[in-house]
């Protein structure tokens, strides 16, 4: 192992240490001043100053008083951004030498529920904070037709139980164009739902009297989606296969995202209307695509349709989230656009924008801080707070 | 029809790489043509259209590109200086350059002048399936020069060299094509350039190299022996074309009386492959990613004498002062694989745990000459460069792991150029030198600069529209 990543899996290590010794003494807050702030939700802010305390941001602004007693970092010259979020990952599924994101033999298997698959100790999630990403939706690969729920978690932090903002939800589809069988199979496992729920409801609107049902774990999961609880993920690159889920969807009303999205560009208009949002990206850069698809985000945004950034880890290393965002940009997407893609876009698909996603009083203190604008590929990542607690400092880790 | 048409590209691609016999090589052509002529009236009139089409694209003319920040990747970058091409070359470069009369002026104020790129690393431009003879782990008898195809797609077409958009949209000019990487000696690879007049002009050096590959990306084929014997067959193939070179020697020694009676060693194209390798007329480059398989290269390069460029180098940064000691180069992959790059080491894992984001850094301040290839294939049909369009890209993500903005342009220009001989025609700006130019709009390395334009041996080869945002599509 490189000298490198076990220095940042032993510091990180002694940050644990420290943050288990530090949380036992009282708060005090820290106010970050004089940085350039993109919050994500408004206008970027010149010589900003931002108070976090007990994991929080308390404020932000530029006529933001630093409280008495308050930890000072000056970040003049510096850019703060949110945490970023990565909406579909496979971080802790995918080992470099074991997969455990697909159940292949399974067709069908909603219940199956990525938190009972993920390796927490792989040198994977401290890369993933050394670029900046600070959460991540990750789960199940693209081997089922239905497959199982992802996970919604922090890439850092002592306790787990904290870093899971959702331990549930999202059920994945995968829809290849190759067997025209799968639709079918979808659209007769969403009937199976359909009568399930309608047995269950029966059974409690009647006061529990009679048999219950018999219970199952698939079906509950797939009456979430039928009542809109979670959303459906929908892995899908042809623009045919888009619009033959959103008849699925007009047909169950379930909510949707598509994933990777390689084509969605070509019916942005026909997505924005049903108000789904896109995952794009990755795929597309890696593999050889015209133009045309690499300006799709920007056709897609201006339509109006909601896109989000990914990285499809291990496709793409999760600490080149950032990238996904700036190349966008390089093919026409407006600056504020890109990074809303990879903070508060994902966060409100993912339903977790109340926690995460961008700069706002209330929400988790996960922040990034970059050595100059946060599109250029030269910059780079120096300090990253996840839940107020120093996660990454570049100027402490980094070889020389 | 195409199968005669397609016969004459591989031809011209023979004749052109014949060095010696090439106007030889010309003269059958035009008995082929005419005797082509005789026989399918048609097939005449697509070679003249070829041949028309491509010299009126590449009319002689003087230009110069004027006013703008001239990065000569020679030298310091020259403010408000002049490009002065002439007659396919570069005729001057400088703040004080006299522009001749009937000049073509291309204004460049407040933009960046630079050389083509050179990517050092490429299956680019490679028909489908034309790499890897995976039947055998040993070919260096193939030269990939063989199915080059800059003809744009199959069956479709005007004729002549077509442009691949993609390769200068990203400003790259010269590239390096290896017979791929899963065989232990692939063959033959060869400095191209990715556009030209005609297809003789666009080969800069061939064979340039012959490829080889040892360790984990060898292992997958197959065909090829673990890895200890990877190393061990290549050992016994040069050991082999040392006593084909010595009996060759032996029997051109002999008296011509001694040569009736003595048995004339029989023609080996492998062997004398591999003969241009111990006589360093071509370097060997073998991709070999883990530490300890770039030791295996350095002892074999110990072992016969031989020049070695080590390919891919994941494990580089460990051995850079060996490296340096013995002047051995190393093209790296893209930083940012895989992300945009189908480089497939991230999932090994023993290699992972070998990368270094500071790879380049560390080897340059240890002396070693390093290029970044984008190692890149293309998945088309014609397998063209889709990759090509990242090179700048990749160089700016360099500056950001410890290289200055020069040294980063260095690994794909000037030194990319050093690495595959051919630094005397391209890689830099300098008086004599190609007229491989590229004009963008900004700093090279910064994400929203595009190449604006592309000239090849003194040609206009792209032009980017002006203002591509995305209101241009839009309007669809």
């Amino acid at each position: 192992m490189k000298p490198a990543r076990n220095l940042v899996f032993i510091l990180a290590l002694g940050l644990l240490a420290s943050i288990a010794f530090t949380r036992s003494l009282p708060d005090s807050p820290l106010a970050l001043i004089h940085a350039a702030v993109h919050t994500a939700v408004g206008p970027p802010l010149q010589n900003a100053t931002i108070i976090v305390a007990e994991g929080k941001i308390k404020d932000v602004g530029v006529s933001v008083n630093v409280p008495a007693g308050a930890e000072t970092l000056d970040l003049a010259g510096k850019v703060v951004i949110p945490g970023l979020i990565d909406i579909h990952s496979h971080i802790g599924t995918f080992g470099l030498t074991s997969d455990d994101a697909n159940e292949s033999p399974m067709p069908v298997g909603p219940e199956n529920m990525a938190l009972d698959a993920l390796h927490l100790d792989l040198v994977d999630w401290a890369e993933a904070v050394t670029g900046g990403v600070t959460t991540v939706v990750t789960g199940p690969g693209s081997g089922e037709r239905l497959g199982g729920q992802s996970i919604t978690i922090k890439t850092f932090g002592a306790d787990l139980n904290k870093r899971i903002l959702r331990d549930r939800g999202e059920a994945k589809m995968a829809v290849n164009a190759n067997n025209l069988s799968n639709i079918p199979l979808i659209r007769s496992t969403f009937y199976k739902a359909q009568e399930y729920m309608k047995a269950w409801d029966r059974y409690e609107a009647g006061d529990k009297k009679g048999p219950a049902p018999k219970r199952d774990l698939g079906m509950d999961a797939l009456v979430k989606v039928l009542k809109r609880e979670v959303r459906v993920r929908c892995h899908i690159h042809y623009a045919s296969d888009m619009m033959t889920i959103l008849r699925l969807k007009d047909e169950f009303g379930f909510d949707l995202t598509f994933e990777h999205s390689t084509e969605a560009y070509k019916i942005a208009n026909e997505i924005a209307k049903r108000n789904v949002g896109c995952v794009v990206l990755p795929l597309g850069t890696r593999f050889g695509v015209s133009e045309d698809v690499l300006r799709g985000n920007a056709i897609l945004d201006k339509a109006g349709v909601k896109i989000v950034m990914h990285t499809d880890h291990p496709v793409a290393q999760e600490k080149w989230l950032r990238l996904n965002a700036i190349i966008s940009m390089r093919y026409g997407l407006p600056e504020d656009a890109a990074l809303k893609a990879i903070t508060i876009n994902p966060a409100e698909l993912a339903r977790v924008n109340s926690r995460v996603g961008s700069i706002e009083p209330g929400k988790d203190a996960d922040l990034v801080i970059l050595n100059g604008p946060w599109f250029e590929p030269k910059s780079r990542v120096d300090l990253v707070f996840v839940d107020g607690v120093r996660a990454y400092d570049r100027s402490r880790q980094e070889e020389k | 029809m195409f199968e005669h048409i397609d016969g004459i590209g591989t031809f011209l691609a023979w004749s052109a790489t014949a060095g010696l016999e090439r106007s030889v090589a010309r003269s059958k052509l035009r008995e082929m043509r005419a005797a082509a002529s005789c026989r399918t009236p048609k097939l005449a009139c697509v070679i003249v259209v070829l041949l028309l089409s491509a010299s009126a694209a590449h009319a002689q003319t003087t230009v110069a590109i004027k006013g703008g920040t001239v990065l000569t990747m020679a030298g310091p970058a020259i403010e408000n200086g002049t490009v002065l091409i002439r007659d396919r070359k570069i005729a001057a470069v400088g703040t004080s350059v006299e522009i001749p009369a009937g000049a073509a002026i291309i204004d460049a104020t407040g933009k960046y002048v630079m050389p083509g790129l050179v990517d050092a690393m490429t299956y680019y431009g490679i028909r489908p399936f034309a790499t890897n003879d995976l039947s055998s782990p040993v070919t260096p008898q193939n030269r990939i020069i063989e199915a080059y195809y800059p003809f744009g797609e199959f069956m479709r077409g005007k004729g002549g060299i077509e442009r691949d958009v993609e390769l200068l949209e990203g400003g790259v000019t010269t590239i390096y094509i290896a017979p791929g990487s899963r065989q232990v000696i692939g063959g033959q690879g060869a400095v191209v350039k990715t556009n030209g007049r005609d297809y003789d002009s666009m080969i800069v050096r061939e064979p340039a190299a012959i490829d080889m590959t040892i360790g984990d990306i060898a292992k997958t084929s197959p065909a090829n022996p673990p890895r200890a014997g990877i190393a061990a067959l290549i050992r016994k193939t040069l050991v082999e074309a040392q006593e084909f070179d010595r009996a060759l020697l032996n029997f051109n020694r002999k008296s011509e009386e001694e040569k009736k009676t003595a048995q004339e060693p029989k023609r080996d194209p492998a062997k004398e492959a591999i003969v241009k390798l111990l006589h360093r007329q071509v370097p060997a480059r073998i991709e070999a990613e883990a530490l300890g398989d770039i030791l295996a290269a350095i002892r074999i390069k110990d072992e016969f004498g031989i020049d070695v460029t080590i390919d891919g180098g994941v494990g580089a940064w460990k051995a850079r002062d060996m490296l340096a000691q013995k002047k051995i180069s190393v093209v790296l992959a893209p930083t940012s694989y895989p992300y945009l790059s189908n480089y497939g080491v991230s999932w090994i894992p023993e290699l992972y745990n070998e990368t270094n984001d500071y790879n380049a850094a560390l080897l340059l301040k240890a002396g070693v000459i390093i290029a970044v290839g984008s190692f890149g294939s293309g998945n088309g049909f014609e397998g063209r460069g889709y990759q090509g369009r990242w090179l700048l890209l990749e160089a700016g993500l360099l500056t950001a792991y410890g290289l200055s903005e020069q040294d980063a342009l260095k690994t794909v220009t000037i030194n990319a150029a050093k690495i595959l001989g051919v630094d005397g025609r391209v890689g830099s700006l300098e008086a004599g030198k190609d007229a491989d130019v590229i004009v963008l709009d900004g700093p090279p390395t910064r994400i929203r600069t595009w190449v604006e334009r592309v000239y090849m041996d003194g040609a206009p080869v792209y032009v980017r529209e002006k203002d591509v945002p995305a209101e241009r599509d839009l309007l669809r």
